[in-house]
């Protein structure tokens, strides 16, 4: 197992000072591949935002490991949290990754646009880019999104539900997508998924938020058929 | 084309009105292209007339101190309603701002609620006025008649600086529109760029407003960013076609008033209103369009 990238110390986190979930203590390793497991309600998207720092931890603390600078996340959203109202192409969309590095007031520099085309390219974006942004399929969206990701030159790559929506075919694709830059470009990846098999498959390791726990362990180890029956308290032949 | 040539000539008698008409025609629009992407139209048509509610505030405020104005003193008056204006703009756009992103009780009927006293309140504190005669209700109707240099130097300022800004800063606030958690990840200060945003809309609404009225901002701001949306292809054409719409409304807008004696702001709005009808029947007859 590689360096851990990211420690989580007795977290708590919530809304308003009030925690959803408590004592989360893990480490995720540098160039890893964990996926954030839970049904509807059980602090996914709470733990990814604390992650993310969009939302700060009512108690403990996030530790990261970077070489001087701080990490750089690479976020997926849910597709269908954008406005159509915008008139934004692909392109666009993907173009808005490379901001990070360009101070205000100063237009993207040609060498960005051409990483951004790159990028694109690799997240198989590259046929629609052109497209407007609100006019693409799911799974056309996904993939300029996480173009957008791999254009801000993540550290880690954070996907929140990148296949909720997309066909069984796109889902599939895209989740190999994640899984080869993972281990291509030694990134790490933090996917929050409803689909345990997909977490088996693809995911080293799992968190799994389950009634208030918190449980951290290999994919392998916690995704057996027993494992899981134990959890949801089902009788197992 | 011989109004046009007339109104255009350096002598015109109004030319400090259809100079000032075209300014707000092509600024007012390039705010509202974020009214339409931020879901702000309902805040679009109370801004204006809040805005027009301080300058009645601020010209009332020589009565309620004993101070005496004059037909002459002109510059100071509209000073006065300048800061009347920006005041009330800013202070109700950054509270319905903040009180929209605590996303609580209902906003359309704060927005409703915030305009409709607005307008009573004008009307009452004009009306116990004994000044509102001179030319201050002409104003807040949008009579764009009496536009002195000074008023026109001080728009022209003004709106430059707006669009300035406006393109200097477009990514940045096209980023915190479009993706607010993209924006905090990447490091944005979300909330400067927010505030900015609401500068330049609360200034743009006030020049507007002491410029041309409450109802013909409203017109500006909303209308040509509406008409840009059903043919724009992206971001860009979208803010210019606006900007190009209502420069170009706002000058033929002129010539018709100018030429069968019909109010100018009023009618300018008319003729924005026709052109998006136009433009919404012309678009759904495109295929794909839709």
């Amino acid at each position: 197992m590689n360096e851990a990238l990211i420690t989580l110390d007795n977290l708590s986190i919530g809304y308003n000072n009030q925690p959803v979930l408590s004592g989360i203590s893990l480490s995720i390793a540098r160039a890893s591949f964990t996926a954030i497991l839970g049904s509807n309600g059980s602090g996914k998207s709470t733990l990814l935002k604390t992650m993310l720092g969009l939302l700060p931890p009512v108690a403990g603390r996030i530790a990261t490991t970077a070489a001087g600078a701080p990490l750089v996340f690479g976020y997926v959203p849910q597709s269908i949290q954008f406005d159509p109202v915008y008139l934004l192409t692909g392109f666009d969309v993907a173009l808005m990754g490379v901001y990070g590095r360009i101070g205000p007031g100063r237009i993207v520099p040609p060498v960005e646009r051409d990483f951004t085309r790159e990028c694109l390219l690799a997240a198989g974006a590259d046929g629609f880019a052109r497209k407007r942004f609100a006019e693409l399929s799911g799974g056309q969206k996904q993939r300029v999104l996480i173009a957008r990701a791999l254009t801000t030159r993540p550290d880690v790559l954070v996907l929140d539900e990148p296949t909720a929506g997309v066909d069984r075919e796109a889902t599939k694709a895209v989740l190999e997508f994640i899984a080869q830059i993972c281990t291509e470009q030694k990134i790490t990846v933090l996917l929050v998924t409803h689909d345990f098999a997909s977490a088996r498959h693809y995911a080293e390791q799992v968190i799994w938020l389950h009634e208030g726990k918190v449980i951290f362990g290999p994919s392998a180890e916690l995704l057996t058929v027993e494992r899981m029956a134990e959890m949801f308290e089902l009788g197992v032949a | 084309m011989e109004t046009l040539y007339q109104i255009l000539s350096p002598d015109f008698l109004l030319r400090n009105s259809i100079y000032t008409s075209v300014l707000v025609g092509f600024a007012c629009p390039l705010v509202g292209v974020f009214f339409i992407v931020r879901r702000l139209v309902f805040m679009g048509v109370a801004l204006p007339q809040i805005s027009s509610t301080g300058v009645a505030v601020a010209l009332s405020l020589p009565l309620w101190l004993g101070v005496k104005l004059t037909e002459h003193s002109s510059h100071s008056t509209h000073t006065l309603a300048f800061v009347g204006s920006i005041t009330f703009s800013l202070t109700a756009i950054l509270v319905l701002a903040f009180l929209e992103r605590r996303g609580r009780g209902q906003p359309e009927g704060r927005l409703g609620t915030a305009y409709v006293v607005a307008a009573a309140m004008s009307i009452v504190l004009l009306a116990k006025n004994p000044y509102g005669e001179i030319g201050w209700l002409d104003m807040l109707k949008g009579e764009v008649i009496t536009i002195s240099d000074f008023d026109l130097g001080l728009t022209a300022a003004m709106l430059a600086l707006v669009i300035a800004v406006l393109g200097l800063f477009h990514k940045e606030l096209l980023l915190v529109s479009f993706d607010r958690e993209m924006a905090t990840i990447l490091r944005k200060n979300v909330m400067f760029w927010d505030v900015l945003l609401y500068v330049l809309i609360g200034l743009t609404v006030s020049m507007a407003v002491l410029s041309v009225g409450p109802l013909i901002s409203f017109g500006f701001l909303l209308i040509p960013a509406l008409t840009a949306h059903l043919v724009a292809r992206n971001m860009h054409q979208f803010s210019v076609l606006a900007s190009v719409i209502g420069g170009v409304a706002a000058l033929f807008g002129f010539c018709i008033a100018y030429r069968w004696d019909l109010p100018v702001g009023p009618t300018d709005v008319v003729l924005l209103g026709a052109l998006y009808a136009t433009v919404w029947i012309v678009a759904r007859l495109i295929p794909g369009r839709s």
